[in-house]
């Protein structure tokens, strides 16, 4: 097809603003790795922008050794695990149900839970019941107020709906339970939208600060996000491996400490996120379109 | 489980003749379900605990909670909470920060996925469509204290920009201190994380639209922009409009994390808004019942709102429900 001079002009705009888009969501990443990576010479000049500058890894050898980061990406990394795996198991017992057509007050719980996403107690209540139970300092507090996320569970519902329920009816026929159904047909059937629902659950937990902050209050309970921003925020843990640095030799400044800091929690993200990016696309259009 | 089938249609066929109540105990319905609300007993006792009662837990606005008393053994004060609330020149001004940032964060929010979802709907080439949604969708996935982490680090004083603002002008300039620029960077960090995610829904929208409009449009005559306006525009207005009743019920949100990793002590008289204010003066102050009140009339102006608009969008035919 032929296109006009003022086509030609629309698609290098296009393709320029979208480069540059691109590019706008790269930069601060590489300058926060050259950061971390850069001589301390070259950060305090300032000469560090997006390449690193007498490249050394003592930064990264200072926070390991120095912080409690190794402990923190633990308790990160159980903290996401274990709450994954709740999540998705409750989410999955409130979204198949709901996707059945036969299930007894389909319509009202729907209502009553959707209410909820409308409506909130906000934090002060929740607080107090979460103190209730006693969960204060303790994971439960994270996992079980976040057991189920409704919007989430909204879009396993309408991918559950729209399995074909010649399969569902087939099923029956030979003689299959409704636990065998859902493990041996539905599930699956829905490897894309558990993917997707199980990434959003993922980063939910590895990113969690508010309420590690409100909830645990026991320094080596926190998780990396707490700590990072602490780092970030104050200067005692900075100050700390200074009284460790006694020679005054090293070759790193609290920025650069900073940075790798915020490094080691973004690179578990950037392996993961190629690989699951396909599933959440699709996870996200679903929910778009059945609201 | 080769013996059950039989059996069900045996049960169905007696039942079908036989009395109500039995009917119902022996149906294909009732023992479809029975296994699924066992499964759905967990959801039901995580939406009672954790949502409705917190609900129920919103009495303490109109009481005097203390620890000792309890939520159900405090006095009730009526609506003092309230007027302490609408009276106290602090509160009033946390409510209109709160609305302010997030008035602003939707209304010059709001475009930048739309546009981005329309350009990268016009990229004919596969592989740069890939890689910019790839880069522009990475951002949603960080927590707000690693975007609060590179903010700070790339405005701070010695940070990338002031260095190379030195170099251009001679001076620096306090970009995190100064009410006017904090705003900016505030709304900037909130484009740069979540404008790239929120393009999908756009983005799916887009594909929905007919094909052959646009064919016919460019028969006619009509160029990129008039095809944009008359065609791509009027296509996606439906998820606009769905996009827009989910964003006036976060009106009164302003997010905790987005604030409290950028904020300082210096711009606190525009950065401190409801969920800044509600933990340091209620979890840390211990002041329950006043940001109780605080967080109902955030919750009651959110709710409002949402079916305001949904009301709105209802007259012209694209209501949410």
């Amino acid at each position: 097809m032929r296109s006009t001079k003022g086509e030609r002009t629309f698609y290098l705009f296009n393709y320029v603003l979208l480069t540059l888009a691109g590019i706008l969501c790269l930069l601060p990443l590489l300058h926060l790795a050259s950061l971390s990576l850069s001589g301390k010479n070259a950060v305090l000049s300032g000469f560090v922008s997006l390449w690193p500058q007498e490249i050394t890894f003592e930064s990264y050898q200072l926070l390991f050794e120095g912080t409690p980061i190794l402990r923190s990406l633990g308790n990160s990394m159980l903290i996401t695990v274990v709450g994954v795996a709740l999540s998705m198991i409750v989410t999955i017992c409130a979204a198949y149900p709901l996707a059945r057509r036969e299930f007894y007050g389909r319509r009202w719980i729907s209502l009553a839970i959707v209410f909820t996403m409308l409506f909130t107690g906000g934090l002060i209540p929740t607080y107090l019941v979460v103190s209730s139970l006693g969960l204060v300092n303790n994971y439960g507090s994270l996992w079980l107020p976040a057991l189920v996320s409704t919007y989430n569970m909204l879009i396993m519902r309408s991918f559950f709906e729209n399995i074909p329920e010649e399969l569902v009816e087939a099923a029956r026929i030979d003689g299959s339970g409704e636990w065998r159904l859902l493990l041996r047909i539905v599930l699956p059937l829905s490897l894309p939208v558990l993917a997707t629902i199980g990434l959003f659950y993922a980063v939910y937990y590895w990113n969690s600060f508010f309420n590690v902050m409100i909830y645990i209050n026991s320094p080596e309970k926190l998780n990396l996000t707490v700590l990072i921003q602490q780092m970030v925020r104050s200067q005692s843990v900075l100050q700390e491996i200074n009284a460790m640095d006694t020679q005054q030799v090293s070759n790193i400044t609290p920025e650069g400490i900073k940075a790798a800091g915020i490094m080691v929690m973004i690179l578990p993200m950037l392996v993961v996120y190629p690989l699951l990016q396909k599933y959440f696309v699709k996870g996200v259009t679903l929910g778009a379109i059945k609201g | 489980m080769k013996a059950n089938p039989a059996k069900n249609v045996r049960l169905g066929e007696r039942t079908a003749s036989s009395g109500g109540e039995r009917r119902f105990w022996h149906t294909q319905r009732f023992k479809t379900n029975r296994p699924l609300w066992l499964m759905f007993l967990p959801v039901v006792a995580f939406y009672l605990v954790f949502k409705y009662a917190p609900m129920a837990g919103l009495v303490i606005a109109f009481k005097n909670y203390t620890f000792y008393e309890g939520v159900w053994g405090s006095q009730w004060v009526g609506f003092d909470n309230f007027q302490m609330l609408f009276t106290q020149a602090q509160s009033l001004q946390i409510i209109r920060n709160t609305l302010l940032l997030s008035v602003l964060s939707v209304v010059i929010g709001f475009p930048f996925p739309i546009m981005l979802a329309i350009m990268l709907n016009e990229v004919r080439r596969k592989w740069f469509q890939k890689t910019v949604q790839t880069l522009v969708y990475l951002p949603h996935f960080f927590s707000w204290v690693i975007v609060g982490g590179l903010v700070v680090t790339i405005f701070a004083q010695s940070g990338l920009v002031n260095a190379m603002l030195e170099r251009l002008t001679g001076q620096p300039f306090a970009f995190l201190f100064n009410e006017g620029s904090w705003v900016a960077i505030f709304l900037g960090s909130g484009i740069w994380k979540d404008a790239g995610f929120s393009a999908i829904i756009y983005l799916a929208a887009l594909t929905s639209i007919d094909p052959s409009l646009y064919e016919a449009a460019s028969m006619d005559g009509a160029g990129k922009w008039k095809q944009i306006r008359h065609i791509t525009l009027p296509g996606i207005a439906p998820t606009i409009v769905i996009m827009l009743i989910l964003a006036m019920g976060r009106v009164m949100e302003v997010g905790f994390d987005q604030v409290y990793v950028l904020q300082n002590s210096i711009v606190s008289g525009i950065s401190e808004v409801i969920s800044t204010y509600i933990y340091a003066i209620g979890l840390q102050g211990g002041q329950f019942s006043l940001t109780a009140a605080l967080g109902l009339f955030e919750s009651l102006v959110a709710f409002v709102l949402v079916l305001l608009t949904n009301a709105v969008a209802r007259r012209f035919g694209k209501g949410l429900w």
